[in-house]
């Protein structure tokens, strides 16, 4: 049995998760696992670890949006989506210079994103 | 199993209906499909309501629609349930009709379906469509479906030396299609001298995702359709007076829910699935395919869909649209309706929408012009979220 309400809301974060059954790697989190059908408890995370998930990484493609969702008040945003070095992948926001071009190396971190009502949210930065 | 055939559809013009009430606007089309069964008594021989509609709660700040369209309709007390499966919410509500039918529950199924999207502001539809995205992983981002289809063409791009000239010409042939259905939302042609050869182009033409352009992307639409459903071997068969135009084979499949995680993002594994759980079920292959509707909510998933269900070798797809293949009169019409992309995609009736385009074909009943000449075998997908739950119908002409 799990009692959700026992526990605070959690803070906002982006990691990687890790099976202790197995070891496979995962992002965003499952349930359970593909490999070895570990089940994931996500009020005490037993059974399973996080690790950041930043650092360097390959863009795998992009695009420029102009059509931006409601709250966002800016001409366009640009977002990637990449390949961290375990072989994890991601979609984020992407901020270079010039021209991205897919198979260029990046750095990716995690910033603070508050263009829709309620709390701000962390989001990845791809740069 | 039994045999399932559609014995009346309704469809309303899609555009902007949201002065209207939604379940009204449902109604309609569910009246105008019994008008067309053989009258509206024929309500009162149904055994089970679904409707399909995605995002009510958010548009129109409006739940529980089935049990309001049925008492709208008076039809109580039949059963009525509401279809929530994203943009394929349609395809799904007829495959778990088909489904209602085949266990023996029943053997009358009215399947209506609407989505109001222009209640909002085209921000704001933006956001409620991109809610079907991952919370954490995707919305949170700021990421929209535009957004990856941006980045999905771009790889295609890359790959198979699709230009943007080659997505307007999907645009074009989409927009003639639309230019004579007079259901669809958008029923202006268009030239690729207006949208991709001519001086002007790029400012009629504006980028909305990169490299994806305004004529890439379906319109924001309001619209609602219906189809009943019969047991083609039920005496109450007898009670509809068109033949129905027989469900052959009904195929779905899911795949991550998340973009990234795909081994290969530019593979529609659901896509490919559901074609061929559906073909098996037919007996049929892709060759016999006369014409198809493809979920093209951005133009370059024609292309792709068409490569997953076996009409086109992987990156070839383009290569047939310049040479007019699909077109209404090449050798495998696509999107005669106009697609999504013209015919508009009022997000949980499209399902429907493209299931009434195949019988209309099927029966002969398209406008002068639009007619495919002589269809056998009709094909359906229907695309919910980016790919990862998609449905295949295939229809037949007995």
């Amino acid at each position: 049995m799990i009692d959700f309400s026992v526990y605070g809301g959690q803070t906002p974060h982006i990691s990687g998760y890790r099976c202790l059954g197995c070891g496979e790697i995962y992002y965003p989190a499952p349930m359970v696992c593909r490999r070895c059908d570990q089940k994931r408890d996500p009020v005490t995370g037993k059974g399973w670890e996080t690790f950041d998930l930043e650092g360097p990484c390959t863009l795998l493609s992009w695009t420029r949006v102009w059509n931006l969702p409601e709250g966002f008040n800016r001409k366009y945003l640009m977002f990637g989506m990449v390949e961290f070095e375990n072989g994890l992948r991601a979609a984020g926001r992407l901020e270079v210079e010039g021209e991205p071009e897919i198979g260029m190396k990046l750095n990716a971190r995690t910033i603070e994103a508050d263009e829709r009502p309620g709390k701000p949210v962390k989001v990845f930065l791809f740069s | 199993m039994a045999r399932v055939g559609i014995v009346g559809i309704g469809h309303c013009r899609f555009g902007n209906s949201s002065d209207y009430d939604l379940v009204d606007v449902i109604a309609y089309a569910a009246a105008d499909a019994f008008t067309d069964a053989g009258g509206l008594r024929l309500r009162k021989e149904v055994d089970q309501v679904l409707v399909a509609n995605m995002a009510a709660g958010m548009f129109n700040h409006q739940s529980a629609i089935a049990s309001s369209l049925v008492s709208r309709m008076d039809m109580e007390p039949c059963p009525a349930e509401l279809v929530e499966n994203g943009p394929a919410s349609g395809a799904s509500a007829v495959k778990l009709g088909y489904m209602a039918i085949a266990s023996g529950m029943a053997d009358v199924v009215l399947v209506a379906a609407g989505e109001l999207m222009r209640t909002v502001t085209g921000w704001e539809a933006t956001d409620i469509v991109a809610t079907m995205a991952h919370p954490e992983a995707e919305y949170q981002m700021g990421l929209t479906l535009p957004g990856f289809a941006g980045m999905f063409t771009r790889l295609y791009m890359k790959k198979y030396g699709l230009t943007e000239r080659d997505l307007a010409l999907v645009a074009v042939k989409d927009h003639a299609n639309a230019a004579k259905n007079i259901y669809a939302h958008v029923q202006i042609p268009v030239t690729i001298e207006a949208i991709a050869d001519g001086e002007n182009a790029d400012v009629v033409n504006n980028y909305v995702a990169e490299p994806l352009r305004m004529y890439s992307t379906c319109p924001i639409t309001d619209g609602s359709c219906a189809v009943i459903l019969v047991n083609m071997d039920s005496p109450k068969a007898q009670l509809f007076k068109k033949r129905g135009v027989r469900i052959a084979g009904i195929g779905s499949a899911t795949d991550t829910h998340c973009v990234h995680n795909r081994k290969d993002p530019l593979v529609l594994d659901a896509v490919r699935l559901s074609a061929e759980r559906a073909y098996r079920m037919a007996g049929i292959g892709p060759k016999d395919i006369s014409f198809a509707e493809l979920h093209d909510a951005f133009v370059i998933f024609e292309l792709l869909i068409s490569e997953e269900v076996g009409f086109f070798d992987r990156g070839r797809s383009f290569l047939a649209v310049r040479n007019h293949e699909t077109d209404l009169d090449g050798r495998l019409p696509i999107n005669t309706s106009g697609g999504l992309k013209a015919k508009g995609h009022p997000v949980g009736a499209t399902g429907v929408s493209q299931i009434v385009e195949l019988v209309r074909q099927i029966r002969g009943e398209a406008e002068e012009g639009r007619q495919v000449k002589d269809p056998k075998y009709g094909l359906a997908v229907n695309f919910g979220g980016f790919g990862n739950n998609v449905v295949s119908t295939i229809l037949a002409r007995d």
